[in-house]
């Protein structure tokens, strides 16, 4: 009977946390005119599997921002993530939310990967990259 | 003890069929959600329309070709070589729209010349127009280069298993010399597996 009691427990247990993992991710801001990166760490589990590992700055022919950001996993196995590169303009705000679209990266075990990209407006001089894990998104 | 098992069987019981309405649950989902299918979606379509402008918005060729004048384009609908039915000329139009908001190219809409002749037809004719202020056919823009592309897909099936590869592939035209200023690609690969029962 305890043992039927010990099961029902962790089928419980079961159903009430396989919903659980967290959209939250891994964030970098860049600020284009200083040429500062801020790393913002949300997720224990992507702290512990991808880095960021270098962020360069450069400007398009057209003028426009572009920024690389190198991304290494520290783990062995295949991860697959969703990244989004938003912008945003001087005051903070940010410019076309709508239109920024989270991509799809598989990494490699211990890859490294460098992601670009590039300002949808000359009004843009920072911006974020966010990484998330591919199962935050449904 | 009885009392124990009891309750976790009734709490069982209750967190099981909790969900078990008759009505569709309905909620507003993310735009770049996981994929429900192997066929194109909206997130490939969001995707791919934010690579290709990017791409097109960093590529040197494109100013070279103007002369680093802002470049006069107009759009022809891309081709659907795939067997899924896709809105091609919505593909192209929201290429279209973040180029133009990107404010690095102007765009001439072929699509709508026969709604301007219309009007202007009107405007001479009917008299409600100051004939000064009426504008007249012959000084629209005339475009430099066109922008167009195509879908092709490639189906596998193994089993279980089934894999579907698209691809994207535009291209912009200089319409004077007939040359490819810019090119670029965007993949999709998904795969399926069907389940046993």
């Amino acid at each position: 009977m305890k043992l039927l009691s010990v099961i029902f427990s962790i089928m419980l247990a079961g159903i009430f946390f396989s919903g659980c993992h967290t959209t939250a991710g891994t964030s970098v801001v860049m600020n284009h005119e200083t040429g500062g990166s801020v790393i913002y760490e949300g997720n224990t589990r992507l702290h512990n599997s991808v880095a960021v590992t270098a962020v360069t700055y450069d400007k398009v022919p057209s003028g426009l921002n572009r920024v690389n950001i190198q991304l290494s996993s520290l783990i062995q196995r295949s991860q697959h993530l969703q990244y989004r590169i938003a912008w945003f303009n001087s005051e903070g705000m940010e410019i076309d939310a709508d239109t920024r679209t989270y991509r799809p990266l598989v990494l490699q075990g211990l890859d490294t990967v460098t992601v670009t990209g590039v300002a949808n407006n000359p009004a843009a001089v920072t911006s974020r990259i966010r990484i998330r894990e591919w199962r935050a998104a449904r | 003890m009885n009392a124990t098992v009891n309750n976790c069987i009734c709490l069982a019981l209750l967190v099981v069929f909790a969900g078990c309405a008759t009505a569709p649950r309905v909620y507003e989902s993310e735009l770049d959600r996981t994929p429900l299918t192997t066929k194109i979606e909206p997130q490939d379509i969001r995707r791919t329309v934010e690579k290709m402008a990017e791409s097109l918005i960093a590529d040197p060729g494109v100013l070279d070709a103007t002369k680093g004048e802002r470049p006069v384009l107009d759009i022809e609908p891309m081709k659907n070589r795939s067997q899924m039915i896709v809105d091609m000329q919505s593909i192209t139009d929201s290429v279209r729209m973040r180029l133009i908001r990107s404010r690095l190219f102007r765009f001439v809409d072929r699509s709508t010349a026969g709604a301007d002749i219309a009007i202007m037809d009107e405007q001479a004719q009917l008299g409600l127009t100051d004939p000064r202020k009426a504008i007249r056919p012959g000084q629209q823009t005339a475009a430099q280069m066109y922008l167009t592309g195509s879908l092709t897909d490639m189906v596998t099936r193994v089993g279980r298993v089934t894999d579907h590869y698209y691809k994207f592939t535009m291209i912009l035209k200089d319409l004077r010399t007939g040359e490819i200023v810019w090119t670029d690609e965007q993949e999709i690969r998904k795969v399926a597996n069907r389940p046993m029962f």
